[in-house]
C-alpha cells in the first residue's frame, strides 16, 4: 500500500530548503485531504445511519407518536409487549422459517444449477442469463407479479387448476399456505444469485485437480462429492450469509402478495414494523423492533464471520 | 489445454438431461414474466379465459393508454432522477473517504474505517422510523433528497470499502513518480486515482443505481404526493387502484420493468459482475 | 508394469490435425521421454494415453490390451501434473491414499500403503500436512507419492520439474531417476527439457508438429541426429548451424562456407559434389589450438566463463559460431581463436529437406 507519508522524510540529497518546503507542504496537503475527503462521508454516515440507530435505541423506550419529543417513558415495556404479540412472534417464526427453508431449497438448486451450466454446451450463456433475471428486478415487482400468478380467479394457478377440474385455489388467503406460496416467490427471486456465486466458485477449483481424481479413479459423483464440494465451502458459507441477510430484509415483496396476512400469518419483522410502528406512529414500538431486528442482525454478522468465515 | 474434447465425449443422454432440466427451470423463470407481458394484451375476459396463450384479440391500448398517459413517464423519471442523484452523490463522497482510508495513514483510521463497515451490517429497515423524524425535521420530507440521502448514507459502508481495496491495489510506483514529479494528494487523486478508477466506478454505479431504482420501503415512507413517486410505489398505487382489472395491472408492470430488462440484456456482462462483485468482497 | 504400444495414433481437432499417425513401442520398465518445443503435441499425446483426451484415430494398448474405450482408472496408469494437483482440501496423507480409498481398499492397508510410500519419498513428517502448508519440492513428492501408492502399469510425467527453481529441479530428477531404478515402473516422461530427458530416460522420443523426428537412446540422439531438428535440439549449447556447398579438397570430401573455410567431411557422409548443405559443428567439439582435423579461426567476440569451462563465441564465416574451452583457456575480446574440429565430428544436413547425410 502506497503511503505517502514516505516524503516527509526529506532525504539529504535535497537542497535544504526546498527540504523544509515540502515537508510543510505535504503536512498542510495531508490535513488538507483528511479535512475534505472524510466529513462529507462522515457526516452522510452519522446523520442518517448511526444516530437513527441509537435513537432507535432510545425511542423504544418510550411510548411516542413521533411530533415533539417523546415524554412517555414506559421502560422496556414496549419489548414486553412486543414478545407477547402473537403477531410479532408470527413474524419472528416466519422469518427463521424463511431463512432455514429457502436455504435448504436455494443452495442445492443454485449447486445443481451451476454444475449444469458449467458444461460448454451452446446456450449456457442464455441460460445463465435467464436464470439470473429475476434478480434484476425490484421485489416488489416480483411480488405484485406472483400475486397475479396465484390470484384464484384470474391467475395461472387457477388456469391450471381448472384446467384439471379442481375449484379455484385461494393460496395467498389461506393462512397455512400463504407463507410457503411467498417462500416460492424468494426461491424464484434469488436461486439466479445464488447460481452466480456457485459459478464463480466452481471456476475457482482447479480443472487439473478434477483430472487427478479422474485418474485415480473418482466417478463423477465421487468428484462432486469429494473434490468440488469441499473445495466450495467458502461458496456455500458466502451463499447462505446472503439468504440469512436477505431473508431478514423482507419487505418489498411481501407487502404486494398479503401485506402480512391474512391473519398475520405471513408477517415478518420488517413487515410488522411497517403495519404497526408506521402505519399507526408508534414510534416506539416500532423502534423496539427494529431494535430487536438490529441485534439479530449484527450477532449474525459478527458471529458468523468468526465462527464459519474465519478462514476466508 | 482446451476443453473442447470434453463436448466431444459427452453422451447423447447426458445431453439430453441437461437441456430437459435446464429448460424446464428457464419455463419457471419465464412464464410468469411473459404472461405478465401478454396479459397486458387481453381483456380481463381473455385473461380469465385464456391466461397462457396468445390474445384471442391484442388489445393495445391497455399499453398504449398507460405510455400515452402522464404518470407512467412521471413516475420513470423520478425513479431516474433519484437513481442519478443517488449515484453521483454516492460516487463523490465514497471515492473520496476512500481515497483517505487507503493513502493517508492517520490516527483512528481503522476505527473510523470499521466505523463505516457497521454500516454493513444492519439494513435501514431496522432505523426507518427515526430516520423518518429525521427526514422530517430537516424539511426533506416528499423530496428527493429525503430518499436520496438516506440511500447513499446506507451505500456508503460496502462502496467506501470496494473503492479503498481499489485504490489499495493500484501499483505503488505511480504514486512514488509522481510525488517525485511534485504532485499534492489532491492533484493525485483528480488526476490518477480517479481516471484509473473506471472499473470500479462501473461496479459501484451499478450496484447503487440497481439499489435506488428498484427501493421501495424508503420511498414508502419519505413521500407523500403521488407526483413525487417512483415506479415501485406507481405500481402498487396502481394496483390498489384497479384492483381486479387485472390487464391493467399487468400492462403498467411490464412497462415499468421493461426498461430494467432492456438495460439488463443490453449491458449483462457488466451487471450481473457488479452485482456479484459487490457480494463476494464483502 | 506394462508396456504400452501406440499405433497411429491421430489428433484432430475439428478440422486441424494436431498428431499426425504416431506409433511407438514402449518396453515393460523402460523410461521413455518425450521432447519437443511447445506446442509440439506431446502433452497431448500423453493425455490420450492417461485417457483424459480422446483418441481420434490409432489404438493404443496397454499390457497388451487396447485400452481406447477405457477410464483412466481402468488404464491402471498414473499421472504426476505439471501443477501438481494436489487435492487442497486434503493432507498429504489422504491425498496419496484418496485413489486406494475410492477403489475400496480397507483403511489398515491404505495407511500400510502410504506410509511405505511416504518413507520412500521422505515424507513421513509431513503426512497431516495440507498442500498449502508444503514447498514446491515437498508437493512434488506427494504428487509422486499419490502416484507410487497405487503401483500402477505405467507411470505418467507431464513436465513435472517445470514448476520448481533450477537447484531443486536437478535435485528432484535425481530422486526421480533413484525411484525409477528401485521400482521399474513403465515411465512415460513429457518435457521441453532436453537436459532432464538426457539425464532421465532410457529412450528419448523427439516430436515436432505432432509428429516424432527421431527417438533413439540420449547418445544416439546426440551423436546420430536424424535431422537438422534434432541436432538442434540436443545438446546445450546448441550446435551451431553454418551453410556451405559440397566440395572435394585433396581428393576428400568437404565443405566450403561462404568465407571459402573448407571444412573436411568423414568418408562416408553420403554427400554429393555441389550440394548445398548445413553443417553442425557441436561446442564441446570444437578443440582450440592446432590439432588434427579442419583449423578453424576467427575473432573472439563474446567470453562467457562459467567456471569449471568458458563459452567463447567467434566469428566464422560471418557468422558467430559457439565454443567451449577448459576454465583456464586464456580466451580474450578481440584475440584470435583457433580451433580444429575432426572430420567425424563434423555434422552434415541436406540444406533443404534438414535430413542428416
Amino acid at each position: 500500500m502506497a503511503n505517502i507519508s514516505v516524503l516527509s522524510t526529506p532525504s539529504a540529497a535535497r537542497p535544504a530548503r526546498r527540504a523544509a518546503n515540502s515537508r510543510s507542504s505535504v503536512a498542510h496537503d495531508r490535513l488538507t485531504v483528511l479535512l475534505i475527503f472524510l466529513p462529507p462521508a462522515l457526516l452522510l454516515f452519522t446523520l442518517f445511519v448511526i444516530m437513527p440507530m441509537g435513537e432507535a435505541a432510545w425511542y423504544s423506550l418510550y411510548k411516542w407518536n413521533g411530533y415533539g419529543t417523546p415524554t412517555e417513558f414506559i421502560g422496556l415495556r414496549n419489548f414486553q409487549v412486543l414478545f407477547r404479540n402473537a403477531a410479532f412472534t408470527q413474524a419472528l417464526f416466519n422469518n427463521g422459517l424463511i431463512i432455514v427453508i429457502s436455504i435448504c431449497i436455494q443452495v442445492p438448486l443454485a449447486i445443481w444449477l451451476a454444475t449444469m451450466l458449467a458444461h460448454r454446451i451452446p446456450g449456457v450463456v442464455g441460460y445463465r442469463l435467464i436464470f439470473f433475471l429475476p434478480y434484476v428486478l425490484a421485489d416488489v415487482a416480483a411480488g405484485l407479479i406472483w400475486r397475479f400468478v396465484y390470484d384464484g380467479d384470474y391467475g395461472l394457478f387457477a388456469a391450471i387448476s381448472n384446467f384439471f377440474g379442481f375449484a379455484n385455489p385461494y393460496v395467498l388467503a389461506d393462512k397455512d399456505l400463504a407463507i410457503y406460496a411467498i417462500l416460492g416467490v424468494i426461491v424464484w427471486k434469488y436461486f439466479g444469485f445464488h447460481m452466480m456465486l456457485f459459478i464463480a466458485g466452481l471456476q475457482s477449483v482447479d480443472k487439473s485437480v478434477l483430472e487427478a481424481a479422474e485418474i485415480d479413479g473418482a466417478t463423477g459423483w465421487q468428484k462432486f462429492r469429494y473434490v468440488t464440494l469441499p473445495l466450495l465451502g467458502s461458496t456455500l458459507r458466502l451463499s447462505i450469509f446472503f439468504a440469512v441477510v436477505g431473508s431478514l430484509q423482507l419487505f418489498d415483496m411481501i407487502m404486494p402478495l398479503t401485506g402480512g396476512g391474512p391473519s398475520n400469518s405471513t408477517q415478518t419483522m420488517v413487515t410488522f414494523l411497517f403495519t404497526y410502528g408506521v402505519m399507526r406512529m408508534q414510534v416506539g414500538l416500532g423502534s423496539a423492533v427494529g431494535v430487536v431486528l438490529f441485534v439479530i442482525c449484527v450477532t449474525l454478522a459478527f458471529g458468523y464471520k468468526r465462527i464459519f468465515m474465519r478462514h476466508d | 489445454m482446451t476443453d473442447m474434447s470434453s463436448s466431444v465425449r459427452m453422451r447423447t443422454s447426458t445431453r439430453i438431461y441437461l437441456y430437459v432440466s435446464l429448460s424446464l427451470i428457464a419455463a419457471i423463470v419465464l412464464v410468469p414474466l411473459l404472461t405478465t407481458a401478454l396479459g397486458g394484451f387481453k381483456t380481463l375476459g381473455d385473461l380469465r379465459t385464456n391466461p397462457f396463450g396468445l390474445p384471442t384479440e391484442w388489445q393495445w391500448t391497455n399499453y398504449t393508454d398507460i405510455l400515452f398517459g402522464e404518470r407512467y413517464w412521471l413516475q420513470i423519471g423520478n425513479s431516474l432522477i433519484i437513481a442519478a442523484l443517488t449515484v453521483l452523490l454516492t460516487l463523490i463522497v465514497s471515492s473520496m473517504a476512500a481515497f483517505a482510508f487507503a493513502h493517508v495513514r492517520f490516527f483512528g483510521s481503522s476505527f473510523l474505517l470499521n466505523y463505516f463497515l457497521l454500516g454493513l451490517m444492519f439494513p435501514a429497515a431496522t432505523a426507518i422510523l427515526p430516520l423518518f423524524i429525521r427526514i422530517r425535521d430537516l424539511g426533506l420530507l416528499n423530496t428527493y433528497w429525503g430518499v436520496v440521502l438516506p440511500q447513499v448514507a446506507f451505500g456508503l459502508g460496502m462502496s467506501i470499502l470496494l473503492f479503498r481495496n481499489y485504490f489499495r491495489n493500484l501499483p505503488e510506483e505511480l504514486f512514488q513518480a509522481a510525488f517525485v514529479d511534485g504532485c499534492g494528494y489532491m492533484r493525485f487523486f483528480w488526476h490518477i486515482s480517479l481516471p484509473l478508477s473506471r472499473p470500479i466506478v462501473a461496479t459501484v454505479s451499478i450496484i447503487s443505481f440497481v439499489g435506488s431504482w428498484n427501493s421501495y420501503i424508503l420511498p414508502l415512507i419519505m413521500l407523500n404526493s403521488e407526483s413525487k413517486y417512483p415506479w415501485p410505489l406507481g405500481i402498487m398505487v396502481y394496483r390498489g387502484e384497479y384492483g381486479t382489472d387485472w390487464q391493467l395491472v399487468l400492462a403498467f408492470i411490464t412497462l415499468t420493468i421493461l426498461p430494467t430488462i432492456i438495460v439488463f440484456f443490453v449491458a449483462q456482462r457488466h451487471i450481473i459482475a457488479g452485482l456479484t462483485a459487490g457480494a463476494v468482497k464483502s | 508394469m506394462a508396456s504400452v504400444e501406440l499405433n497411429d495414433i491421430r489428433k484432430a481437432y475439428g478440422a486441424v490435425d494436431v498428431i499426425h499417425g504416431i506409433s511407438l513401442h514402449i518396453e515393460d520398465g523402460e523410461f521413455v521421454a518425450l521432447v519437443g518445443p511447445s506446442g509440439c503435441g506431446k502433452s497431448t499425446l500423453l493425455r490420450m494415453i492417461a485417457g483424459l483426451e480422446e483418441i481420434t484415430d490409432g489404438e493404443i494398448a496397454i499390457g497388451g490390451n487396447v485400452v481406447n474405450a477405457m477410464t483412466p482408472r481402468e488404464r491402471n496408469i498414473a499421472m504426476v501434473f505439471q501443477s501438481y494437483a494436489l487435492y487442497p482440501h486434503m493432507t498429504v496423507a489422504e491425498n496419496m491414499g484418496f485413489n486406494l480409498k475410492l477403489a475400496g481398499v480397507a483403511k489398515p492397508q491404505i495407511e500400510a500403503r502410504v506410509s511405505e510410500a511416504a518413507r520412500m519419498l521422505d515424507l513421513a513428517t509431513l503426512l497431516d500436512r495440507k498442500p498449502a502448508q508444503l514447498s514446491g519440492g515437498q508437493r512434488q513428492r506427494v504428487a509422486m507419492g499419490r502416484a507410487i501408492v497405487r503401483n500402477p502399469a505405467v507411470f505418467l510425467f507431464d513436465e513435472p520439474l517445470s514448476n520448481l527453481d533450477a537447484k531443486l529441479r536437478v535435485q528432484m530428477r535425481s530422486e526421480i531417476k533413484t525411484l525409477h531404478q528401485k521400482v521399474r515402473t513403465t515411465s512415460i516422461y513429457v518435457t521441453h527439457d532436453q537436459i532432464e530427458a538426457m539425464t532421465l530416460a532410457d529412450r528419448i522420443v523427439v516430436l515436432n508438429h505432432g509428429k516424432v523426428e527421431q527417438q533413439g537412446t540420449p547418445l544416439e540422439l546426440y551423436r546420430k541426429p536424424a535431422n537438422l531438428f534434432v541436432a538442434a535440439f540436443i545438446g546445450s549449447p546448441a550446435m551451431n548451424m553454418l551453410d556451405g556447398t559440397v566440395d572435394g579438397v585433396n581428393g576428400e570430401p568437404a565443405a566450403r562456407l561462404e568465407d571459402g573455410t573448407a571444412i573436411r567431411l568423414a568418408p562416408d557422409r553420403k554427400v554429393k559434389a555441389g550440394q548445398a548443405v548445413t553443417v553442425g559443428l557441436r561446442p564441446e567439439h570444437l578443440i582450440p589450438g592446432i590439432a588434427a582435423g579442419t583449423p578453424l579461426a576467427g575473432r573472439t567476440m563474446l567470453v562467457e566463463p562459467t567456471g569449471a569451462q568458458t563459452h567463447v563465441v567467434f566469428d566464422l564465416a560471418g557468422q558467430q559460431v559457439t565454443a567451449i574451452v577448459d576454465g583456464e583457456y586464456p580466451a580474450r575480446y578481440g584475440a584470435v581463436f583457433e580451433a580444429s574440429i575432426a572430420s567425424d565430428q563434423v555434422h552434415v544436413f541436406d540444406r533443404g529437406s534438414g535430413v542428416a547425410l
